[in-house]
């Protein structure tokens, strides 16, 4: 077909945008299907293509793969159990080939093929990450960005969160393998708020692996908290659910085994049909009897026979409230590392700073695979605002309180201290401060502690006092009277980590950890950040200021980032 | 498993012994040792897939003498192409066509091939005809026949119109448009709108003639640099030191945030009962399973769907993805060695060094013996292909060693004497070292002497000449030490396997996935002399000795999958 006509048009394929005219200037578009440009490619291929900035946003089960500058990423990458075979292999085409789930899932992999990594290192083959990050780039490299192997440079996009030895294990390989001459890492909560236009953010995160809020503030990291609260607890939990409906005599021993239904199709029905009640006291519309009554019919192959179940609409919810609230249970009773949905971005934002706090919670930022779930995230909003209604922003908290205050020594020591121990990957220092706040006034009762930034005073906004003066904010002539919004619950939309991570490449805004190849290959590969050698008990490094600031007072020529040092 | 199995043969390319220990060097590979088996290559294990390769899809460098596998060459681009310059449908995959919304598309009539012709009359819309899915389904038509990706990068589902990117910008210069207050409806924001919208902010904040000293070009020092600055940027990143550095102050100083949608700025509605309601009453049947879901590509002119995108009725035709036609070089010589036609329309290459005609090639056959084992024992002809192997009774495989090349080759093998994994069946090569006689082709062997050339065969088998001259049937003994069979530039030898029994102690996991299959690990060492300088190695055969010759040799891992085991 000819698309010639209109100048604006745009391009037919929707891999082609960038191949010739990487700066966004291809308006001309492709006048034939068929386009010879070998002549182009004459030149000596080790040439750098110099124009083209390669961006990868890393999650736990895809990669999206795309060129610097475009609003959206080229192509995604899904891991699973496909991709682990060896080349020539095509049962997963051949007629009737069914992957052999129970066995995989007998092994401990129900869900594990289906992932990059898991962050627990321990049980991670780190050579497999290797080999798994460059299956999944040459393909996406091939399918949908349809380049060359010139060396490019790359900007990775990560969560924050990410363990240095998989961080470690995925450079070595595309070092090796891809030899881009540069790997800027930008973290994946910093890039979504480049993407919502903010530069300061509450970023809940609702991940696969683990729900991360994530405190930015001025283009900083200033705190995260985290819950292994996540997609991977909600496919299980609709995977019991499923299992619960089926009949229990064909199973035989139900109990015995772990997983009845495969990941794939619990996978499926949890990302189709599972959604989240409303909160109890705001939107309970009045439903008649039909639509409480309403059923959904799942078909289910996986099963010992394909069969079809018939569940109630509502029984759907449950994955969701279970994974993610748990509210039959009292919120004392929750570990810190898996604190309900709500409960998390509440502390998340009672552990900052009033200045920092009132920006941020007007600024807050859902993404994650879970944030598709419907209601989920006006669930979460009306219960945190529930909680601030019940309890402003009184750190002190629970039934222990009373027999806290008028006992000390019943007061449990800093968190910092018992977890130094056992558990030292988890908990960002900013939350290990029992600080509270009264009239306004922060008091931070942990003197001995290093003041942490996000605990400081908070600093005269050199942006709010140069708007305040009036000196010309850029484009609009009416901006003026605009005012940033900050001390209301308000939520607003990203463009994503992605394509955020792309508008600051393009702009070239943002300061980025960029690792230089011959470095890498020589320190990194040889170094104590090898991953063979990382101690894997610290490599959970938080983000707090304290972490950021282990980072530079290594003394080593360069670090990683957020993602520490070792 | 009721299917037959198929014995196979994969091969590891050396590239992925990135490890500078190097397992070749030192000790003999026909004898590992027992203890060595760490060492030893481990067909199952998850990252053997990412390495290993039927032998099809390996090159080979002409100067390196080195195999070439697709993780460790050099791509070019030499053609794109598009393999059907239309849409997908969402639904099925199948192709799109435009068809003539007024007259109701006829099954029939879609299905037949002569439909090609261009509907009579608007409006338009793309049908699949294996499925019968229509964009109309989605609320999507076309005023035109032509110029349909124009056309759909316009419409959202429902057939509401959105502007463009560029329209957008067009509509921003315009004093008009200015004059107006900003639209209240934000949620007109797509994804591209907010993008763009997001990116003329930014730019223009950069450019503020106010922070020019700080503008752009600084910050472009900032973003990607010389590892000189490396640590300069570490320390602004990881410091937690924004704040504190001048510059960065001053440089983010000149960023405010984006205040409204034409900014970029977009509040979130998080009122979702609409779309909990109607999936309450579609139900599963009218969502989009997770693999239509992957197969559409991001979408640009909605605002975000947030979990809408389930959908039946957002998906969109899928636009072709371009397809390309590449060379390879090799990266360590740059020498090229595949590369196709360009021309789309034919399969040729022009260049292309396949590793098939470099190493010999390894075909697999069971043998079923009359009676006993090991030594001595007569064969009584082929085995039931692809039969299940029987746990703890000795089984024998022929293995075919097929030399491409017009030099006579010293193959070495190696294997261990037991299977890596969990169940250890026994393996005993019994033929580990033997020559292959060149690839010369069918006129030199004609004038060849044929009693000449049997003297010469006997003489190589190491049998005395005088010996019975029955035939190479006689010679078929399970000896060990001696080849099975040898052919013009072919060598047979047996490997005889004990298979281990597949019964598992209880709490055990059960069987994996092919973990029934037989797998031998082979260490392969091919040793043969060439002409040095040879400008094409095999261009033809070597005749002259007076050219001087150089020792070349080639070692790699392969698998042979021989069987699968019986289970009980
Ligand atoms: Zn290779
Ligand atoms: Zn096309
Ligand atoms: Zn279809
Ligand atoms: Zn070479």
């Amino acid at each position: 077909m000819s698309t010639s006509s209109t100048s604006s048009a745009p391009l037919p394929h929707r891999s082609v945008a960038n191949i010739r005219t990487p700066s966004g200037a291809g308006q001309s578009g492709p006048s034939t299907p068929l386009r010879n440009i070998s002549s182009s490619f004459s030149s000596p291929s080790s040439l750098r293509a110099d124009d083209e900035i390669i961006i990868i946003e890393f999650g736990t089960r895809k990669l999206q793969v795309g060129f610097s500058g475009d609003a959206a990423p080229r192509g995604t990458i899904w891991f699973g159990p496909d991709q682990l075979r060896r080349a020539g292999d095509f049962r997963d085409w051949q007629l009737g080939y069914r992957y052999d789930w129970r066995s995989a899932a007998a092994g401990g992999s129900w869900a594990r093929d289906y992932e990059l990594w898991r962050y627990d290192v321990r049980s991670v083959d780190l050579g497999l990450v290797g080999d798994k990050v460059e299956r999944a780039l040459r393909d996406a490299f091939t399918k949908y960005m349809l380049i060359d192997s010139r060396p490019r440079r790359m900007v990775w996009v990560l969560p924050s969160s990410l363990p240095i030895p998989l961080l470690s294990a995925a450079l070595d390989s595309v070092f090796t393998r891809f030899q881009p001459p540069t790997v800027s890492l930008l973290s994946s909560p910093l890039a979504l708020a480049v993407g919502a236009g903010v530069r300061s953010a509450l970023v809940v995160d609702l991940g696969w692996s683990e729900t991360v809020v994530t405190s930015i503030y001025e283009y900083r990291e200033v705190a995260a908290k985290r819950s292994i609260r996540g997609g991977r607890m909600l496919v299980e939990q609709t995977h019991n659910l499923l299992a619960k409906h089926l009949p229990q005599s064909a199973e035989g021993d139900a109990d015995s085994q772990e997983h009845v239904l495969s990941f794939e199709e619990c996978s499926d029905i949890t990302s189709r049909l599972v959604w989240c009640k409303p909160h109890p006291t705001t939107g309970q519309e009045e439903e008649d009897a039909a639509t409480r009554s309403a059923t959904v019919r799942i078909p289910l192959t996986s099963w010992l026979s394909p069969t079809t179940l018939e569940l109630p609409f509502d029984d759907l919810s449950e994955p969701c409230e279970t994974a993610f609230f748990d509210t039959q249970y009292t919120l004392t009773s929750f570990d810190d590392d898996e604190l309900p949905l709500h409960l998390l971005v509440y502390r998340s934002l009672l552990q900052l700073p009033l200045d920092v706090r009132a920006t941020c919670m007007s600024r807050i930022i859902f993404t994650g695979g879970c944030s598709a779930v419907l209601g989920l995230r006006k669930r979460i909003l009306d219960e945190l605002s529930h909680l601030i209604q019940q309890r402003g922003w009184d750190p002190v908290r629970g039934k222990a309180v009373e027999k806290l205050l008028t006992n000390p020594k019943l007061q449990r020591p800093p968190a910092a201290a018992r977890r130094s121990h056992n558990n030292p990957e988890t908990a960002p220092p900013a939350q290990e401060n029992v600080g509270e706040e009264r009239d306004g006034v922060w008091h931070d009762h942990d003197h001995s502690a290093a003041p942490a930034a996000s605990y400081m005073e908070p600093e005269p906004d050199p942006i709010e006092e140069q708007l305040k003066r009036g000196s010309g904010s850029g484009s609009g002539s009416g901006s003026d009277q605009r005012t940033s919004v900050r001390g209301e619950l308000r939520v607003i939309e990203s463009v994503g980590a992605w394509s955020g991570a792309s508008l600051a490449t393009h702009l070239k805004t943002m300061a980025v950890a960029t690792i230089d190849r011959e470095v890498w290959l020589q320190h990194g590969a040889t170094g104590a950040s090898k991953p063979s050698e990382v101690d894997h008990k610290v490599q959970r490094q938080s983000l707090g200021p304290g972490g950021l600031m282990r980072g530079s007072a290594a003394g080593g020529a360069w670090t990683l980032g957020v993602w520490g040092s070792v | 498993m009721a299917t037959a199995f198929t014995p196979y043969s994969y091969i590891q390319c050396p590239c992925s012994d990135i490890t500078p220990t190097d397992r070749r060097s030192g000790g003999s590979p026909t004898t590992p040792e027992p203890d060595d088996d760490d060492r030893a290559f481990d067909p199952r294990a998850p990252r053997s897939s990412f390495s290993l390769y039927p032998l099809e899809y390996l090159m080979y460098c002409e100067d390196c003498h080195q195999i070439r596998c697709p993780r460790c060459v050099a791509e070019e681009i030499v053609t794109y192409y598009c393999p059907n310059c239309l849409f997908e449908c969402p639904v099925c995959v199948g192709p799109l066509a435009v068809t003539s919304v007024e007259t109701k598309p006829d099954p029939n009539l879609l299905a037949a091939p002569d439909n090609s012709a261009a509907p009579l009359a608007g409006p338009y819309a793309l049908t699949c005809s294996y499925c019968l899915w229509t964009s109309t389904e989605v609320g999507i038509q076309f005023d035109k026949p032509n110029g349909i990706h124009a056309q759909l990068a316009k419409l959202r589902n429902g057939g509401t119109t959105r502007l463009t990117a560029k329209e957008r910008k067009e509509r921003r210069k315009d004093p008009s448009y200015k004059a107006q207050p900003p639209p209240p409806d934000s949620q007109d924001l797509d994804h591209e709108a907010q993008f763009a919208n997001l990116k003329a902010f930014y730019q223009g904040q950069l450019a503020d003639p106010n922070t020019a000293d700080a503008g752009l070009a600084l910050l472009g020092d900032l973003g990607f640099s010389s590892p000189t600055s490396l640590s300069r940027i570490m320390s602004i990143y990881t410091g937690g030191s924004l704040l504190h550095d001048k510059k960065a102050k001053t440089r983010l100083g000149a960023m405010r945030e984006a205040l409204d949608p034409d900014e970029g700025l977009l509040v979130a509605s998080l009122d979702e009962s609409a779309a909990i309601s109607k999936l309450r009453s579609e139900g599963l049947d009218g969502t989009a399973s997770t693999a239509q879901l992957v197969g559409q590509p991001p979408n640009m002119v909605e605002p975000p769907l947030h979990g809408n995108e389930r959908f039946l009725d957002t998906l969109r035709p899928v636009p072709h993805l371009l397809r390309t036609k590449r060379s390879k070089r090799c990266p360590v010589c740059r020498h090229i060695i595949s590369k196709p036609e360009s021309k789309v329309q034919t399969t040729r290459f022009r260049i292309r060094l396949v590793a098939g005609s470099y190493i010999p090639s390894i075909s697999i056959r069971q043998l079923a013996l009359s009676s006993g084992t090991g030594s001595g024992t007569s064969a009584s002809g082929p085995a039931v292909p692809g039969a299940p192997l029987e746990p703890l009774k000795p089984a024998h495989f022929l293995l075919t060693f097929k030399n491409p090349i017009f030099e006579t080759i010293k193959v070495t093998l190696g294997a261990p004497a037991t299977t890596p994994g969990r169940f250890a069946s026994r393996v005993t090569v019994l033929c580990p070292e033997f020559e292959v006689d060149a690839n010369t082709d069918v006129w030199d062997e004609a004038l060849k002497n044929n009693a000449e050339r049997d003297r010469e065969l006997r003489r190589r088998r190491g049998e005395s000449v005088s010996a019975n001259s029955g035939g190479i049937s006689s010679a078929n003994q399970l000896e060990v030490g001696k080849i099975w069979e040898r052919g013009r530039n072919w060598v047979s030898i047996v490997v005889e396997v004990v298979p281990a029994s597949l019964a598992l102690a209880p709490g055990n996991p059960p069987l994996r996935e092919d973990e029934d299959v037989l797998e031998i690990p082979m260490f392969v060492r091919v040793e043969w002399e060439a002409e040095m300088a040879g400008d094409e190695v095999g261009a033809a055969p070597s005749r002259s000795n007076s050219e001087a010759r150089e020792k070349r040799e080639l070692a790699y891992w392969c698998v042979l999958g021989v069987g699968r085991i019986r289970q009980r």
